[in-house]
Order: structure tokens, then C-alpha cells, then sequence
């Protein structure tokens, strides 16, 4: 769930002025009008309906992406947000040669993706967070020797790469277990070590941290950031978790139902669509639900637990008001989920359509 | 440079999959048991279809064992390099993890064709060399112009067998299951353990042309005791590199409507 992070915003921010001053200019993402339509078949529940869809296929034309332009600079880390089935894998996908596009154009570089050229794929890599690419019985090192013979990697260029890698990743211990002995996150770390053993120069990261805890959650995004640095990579990032955004980008895509509702800075859309931010309150001793809501929007109570949505401008104040005088165990500050936001940009969206539509009648935002 | 490129991979990968399957270490012994069970079984049905001295189809009790070597042999080589790559194709699909495959800067085919090596069942390959080379020995009738042909005939066997398990491999990607297609694949495959002239002649044909067991079995061992024809011998090299080119083709074609179709 969402992480508290105010102090990994700072770092990064000086991180991306560092390599946006060593920008290589060739290695550009160009992506224009990108659409992808395809069939899919329904089928009604129970055992009559897949006889039914058995003999005659129920067919249906889905718009996963329709119409995606952006561009990104060489070094670029760009948050890729989006509810489930946005189109935002659809799109990773186009953008690494996987899947055709119905419609409109990708450059990456002097390449057309779809086309799968060798120096196409030796330019980029995918990190998927649900499937994996290691030897499932051996240990990840294996993975790694025949991903340096396949990539054709130079021996001294890979032990470096390795080196570094398993410094980062804090790996030592691990490259020399079994996979399948493996927890979760020590896999996705190898999984993670093994994409760019090639130094891609772009990077498409597919939820690389779901299911991971917080300190493997942070560890992945200190790599991430590493390898941003060191290799001028430009990093394409979805992930559910605010937390992997705030810490890594600058700017955000936003897209719903296939298209683009927002391209631009973070810190903008947070602060236009989530002027809250959401302080969670562990009690000793049980208070008031109204005494509670003279200091914000009580979110969720019960008992001692408890929610407060403030004013993301009055956050510190009331913040030490509240431990000052109330009987607080533990208290952690942090911005809604990112689920919530974009919710709420798209009830902000709705809301404004029907104002724009019956003029004068009063918009509610929850 | 690049010949040792695939080389130093096919080496690499071998060393990969050797090394995981010697995690599970009674498997090994399981296999040996099976297919020296599988051979003597087959053995066993020849010896009871010849027991009053009589030719089948024109072949001796002796002359068939080559037939039955051949056929371990080949059903081997399946296990040890096709089954254990190729069923891994179905399990790609479903579960998604093709699209790692396409990603490498690499020949995708080649990539889940050497992938695996099942060295449990290399047994099977030595027990198939062991009992056609008995065989042929004892039968004094080979040549030394007919056993290079056999060689030849069996490599261009290997590609036949393996151009057809890989096209029906193939249709994985769009019925993802698979497994019907293989076993319909491994009992037409079984009538390769007796000569094709012991089959009557409408099945002849089909086990030449429809799915040609005959030029994978039956063909090399003719050359092997002497009796190459060679009108079949062309055959058989001519549809080996048929075959190979249709399965290389499907491959293409099946990745490209892959990726412009899937989601």
C-alpha cells in the first residue's frame, strides 16, 4: 500500500537536473497517434455458455489504445499511470516491438519497434513484474551468463555491469541460490539485475514492484534511479504504487480508456487533483469522532484508528497540533493513493463535462 | 563468428538445463527403467509376429530389430531435445513469457528449439545405436556405402521429425494447449517401429506422404542392410528440406500474427 516518501522527492529531483544536462539528444521516443484495436470473445458464465461459445464465438472490438502521442527525451523518467486495463501494457508493448500497432507511429532512435531489429532490442529492455525470465531451478547467475551470451556481451563489460548490479541490488547472497528458493522480492531483484545486463539506453518497467514491501519497494527504486544515472537510460515506469512515481519522475502520463487525460509534472497534478493529504492516526485511548473532525475530513475511524484528510498547505501544522494534543501512539503523513487521484481527476473531468453541459447547476467533487 | 556464437549458446543452454535436471536426481533412474521397458516391449511384439520364421513385408525377424532401433533411436532424440523445448512453447504462450523470447536479440526459433536438453532419455538414444548396430552386424549384409547413406538418411530422418513436432508446436500460438496435437503426433509416430511395407498399401502411402513415419524409420534402414532404394533415399532428403522450410516459415508467419493480433 502507499509508502511515505518526503524525503526521496528531494534527492530525486536533483538527480534528474544532473542527467538532463548530459542528455544524449539521439536516443529519442517519438511516439505519435498510437492506436491498437483487437477482437476479443465473450463468453457467458457456466457450462452452457462456454458450449454456446464453443460452436459460435460472441465477438467484440476493444480500443485498448486510441490515439497516444508523446515524446521523451533521451534520460527522461516518465511515470505511465493509468486504472487497470487503461491500456498502459498495451502500450509498453507497442512501444518494445511486441505488438503491432493498429494505428500511427513509434520512433525509438533510428528504429521502428515493430520491425525488431537487433539493434532495436539491444537498445531497450521490459521488466515485467508478473512474469519472469530466470532459470525457475537454477541459480539467477546462470540467467545472467545466457543473457550475456545472447546480448553478446563482452566478458570485462559484463563482469562490470554485474559488479555494479550486485552492489545496487545488494545480490551477494542471492545469485548463488536456486530461484525457486527465493522469496518474492529476492526474485524480482535478479529479475530486475537480469533486463538491462546489456545497458539498454530505454528502459520500459511494468510494475516491477508489485507484492514487494516497502524496503525491497525502495531498494528497486534506488537501482532504477542508479541506472538512470550512470547509463542516461530513459525510463518508461508503470507501477499502482504513488510512492515508485514520486520517488523516480518528474512527469506523468496519465491515460484512461486509451487516450491521454494528463502529460506534465507531477507535482501539478498532485497538487491540482489531490489538494488533500491523508494522516493516519494511531490512538492510545480512544477520542470523539467529532472532536476529530475539528481537525479535518475524517477518512475512516474506528476507535483508535483513524484517517484524516487535511489541506495539503496546513499538513505540518496540524500535524503537530494533533500530537500535541491528542493521545497519539504513531502517526504517518502521506498522499491519497494514486487510485484515488486519478479518481478523482476523472470525477473532475465528469463534473466539468456536465457543467459545461447544463451551465449553472452546481459540480459536486467528492 | 556467428556459426560460434550459436555454438557457445547451444553449449551454454545445454549446461543450464543438464545442471537443473540433476536437481531432481531419481528422475534419471525412472527414465532408464522406461525405456529399456519401451524397447524390450517392442522386442517382444516382433518377435511374436515372426515366431513361425516368416518375412513381414518382405523383412526377417533380424532386419525388423533395425527398424526397432531406428525407432528407439528417434523417439530419443524426441525426448532429449523436441519435448522438453517444444512443450515449453504451449506453456510460453499461456503464461506470457514468449514475449522475453521475442525480446532477445536472437533467431527466435532457434532460441526455444535449443533451449532444453532431457539427458535422462539420452539412454533411450543408446539403447535405439546399440540395438541397430547388433542388428546390422550380425546380419552381414550392410555396405560400407549403405551404412554412410543410413546416416545421412537418419539426419535427414531427425530433421523430418523435428520439422513436424515444431509445426505442431507451433499452432500453439493460437489453440495454446497443445497437448492432443502431440500425442496424435506420437501414436501416428508409432507405426514407425515396423517396417512401412508390413502395413497395407493405402496405409503405406499415408505413413509416406501424409505424415511420412516411413522416410523416418524404415527408409535409413533399408540403407543400412543393403537394400537402399535410391529413389526413396531423394525423397527422403527432399522432404526433410521441405519440411524444414514450411516449419521455419510457420514459425515467421505465427509470430507475426502473434504480435499484430494478441493483447
Amino acid at each position: 500500500m502507499p509508502v511515505p516518501l518526503l524525503t526521496d522527492s528531494a534527492m530525486r529531483t536533483s538527480e534528474n537536473q544532473l542527467t538532463s544536462m548530459t542528455a544524449d539528444p539521439s536516443i529519442t521516443v517519438t511516439v505519435r497517434d498510437l492506436r491498437k484495436h483487437y477482437t476479443v470473445h465473450e463468453k457467458e458464465p457456466g457450462i452452457r455458455g462456454s458450449l454456446r461459445s464453443f460452436v459460435r464465438r460472441n465477438s467484440r472490438q476493444v480500443h485498448a489504445v486510441d490515439g497516444v502521442s508523446f515524446d521523451l527525451e533521451a534520460g527522461e523518467m516518465v511515470g505511465f499511470l493509468g486504472p487497470n486495463g487503461a491500456g498502459k501494457t498495451t502500450t509498453l508493448k507497442m512501444l518494445a516491438g511486441l505488438l503491432h500497432p493498429s494505428g500511427g507511429q513509434v520512433r525509438i532512435g533510428p528504429y521502428t519497434p515493430k520491425e525488431r531489429r537487433t539493434g532495436f532490442l539491444k537498445l531497450i529492455t521490459l521488466v515485467m513484474g508478473q512474469k519472469q525470465q530466470l532459470i525457475w531451478d537454477l541459480p539467477a547467475y546462470d540467467s545472467f551468463l545466457v543473457n550475456q551470451a545472447i546480448y553478446e556481451v563482452p566478458d570485462d563489460q559484463f563482469k562490470a555491469t554485474m559488479h555494479e548490479f550486485i552492489e545496487t541490488l545488494e545480490l551477494e547472497q542471492i545469485v548463488k541460490k536456486q530461484v525457486r528458493k527465493l522469496s518474492l522480492g529476492e526474485r524480482m531483484k535478479c529479475e530486475l539485475a537480469a533486463a538491462p545486463l546489456h545497458r539498454p539506453r530505454v528502459l520500459f518497467l511494468d510494475e516491477p514492484t508489485i507484492g514487494l514491501d516497502v524496503n525491497m519497494q525502495v531498494r528497486i527504486r534506488e537501482f532504477v534511479a542508479d541506472y538512470n544515472r550512470r547509463y542516461n537510460a530513459t525510463v518508461m515506469l508503470t507501477s499502482h504504487y504513488m510512492a515508485d512515481v514520486t520517488a523516480l519522475c518528474n512527469r506523468i502520463i496519465v491515460i484512461d480508456k486509451g487516450r491521454i487525460i494528463f502529460d506534465g509534472d507531477l507535482s501539478r497534478l498532485v497538487e491540482q487533483t489531490a489538494p488533500a493529504k491523508i494522516i493516519r492516526l494511531q490512538l492510545s485511548t480512544p477520542v470523539t469522532v467529532e472532536h476529530l473532525a475539528s481537525y479535518g475530513h475524517v477518512h475512516s475511524f474506528d476507535g483508535l484508528n483513524v484517517e484524516l484528510k487535511v489541506p495539503r498547505a496546513e499538513t505540518t501544522r496540524i500535524a503537530a497540533r494533533l500530537l500535541a494534543e491528542l493521545p497519539v501512539a504513531d502517526v504517518t503523513i502521506e498522499d491519497p493513493p494514486i487510485e484515488e487521484i486519478i479518481g478523482q481527476m476523472f470525477s473532475q473531468m465528469r463534473a466539468e463535462q456536465r457543467d459545461q453541459a447544463a451551465a449553472g447547476e452546481p459540480a459536486s467533487v467528492a | 563468428m556467428r556459426p560460434r556464437r550459436y555454438f557457445r549458446l547451444i553449449m551454454l543452454l545445454a549446461g543450464a538445463s543438464v545442471s537443473a535436471q540433476l536437481e531432481y536426481r531419481v528422475n534419471f533412474l525412472v527414465n532408464v527403467a522406461s525405456s529399456i521397458l519401451a524397447s524390450g516391449g517392442a522386442l517382444f511384439g516382433l518377435s511374436i509376429l515372426f515366431s513361425d520364421g516368416q518375412r513381414v513385408g518382405g523383412w526377417t525377424y533380424r532386419e525388423a530389430i533395425v527398424v526397432v532401433g531406428l525407432f528407439t533411436l528417434v523417439e530419443g532424440f524426441i525426448a532429449t531435445f523436441l519435448q522438453p523445448n517444444l512443450s515449453r512453447v504451449s506453456e510460453a504462450v499461456r503464461t506470457g513469457t514468449m514475449d522475453f523470447t521475442l525480446l532477445k536479440p536472437i533467431d527466435s526459433q532457434f532460441l526455444v528449439s535449443a533451449r532444453e536438453v532431457n539427458i535422462f532419455r539420452l539412454s533411450d538414444i543408446l539403447i535405439g545405436l546399440g540395438l541397430m548396430l547388433w542388428a546390422v552386424i550380425t546380419l552381414h549384409s550392410a555396405t560400407p556405402w549403405g551404412v554412410a547413406l543410413g546416416i545421412v538418411l537418419i539426419l535427414a530422418g531427425l530433421v523430418i521429425v523435428y520439422a513436424i513436432w515444431f509445426i505442431l508446436t507451433t499452432t500453439a500460438f493460437w489453440f495454446v494447449n497443445i497437448e492432443n496435437l502431440t500425442e496424435l503426433f506420437h501414436g501416428l509416430f508409432g507405426a514407425g517401429q515396423f517396417p512401412v511395407t508390413a502395413f497395407p498399401g493405402w496405409t503405406r502411402i499415408v505413413f509416406s506422404f501424409v505424415v511420412p513415419v516411413a522416410f523416418i524409420t524404415t527408409v535409413p534402414a533399408e540403407a543400412f542392410i543393403g537394400r537402399a532404394d535410391p529413389a526413396r533415399a531423394v525423397g527422403a532428403a527432399a522432404i526433410a528440406l521441405f519440411l524444414f522450410f514450411v516449419a521455419r516459415w510457420f514459425w515467421k508467419f505465427a509470430v507475426r500474427s502473434y504480435t499484430s493480433a494478441s493483447s
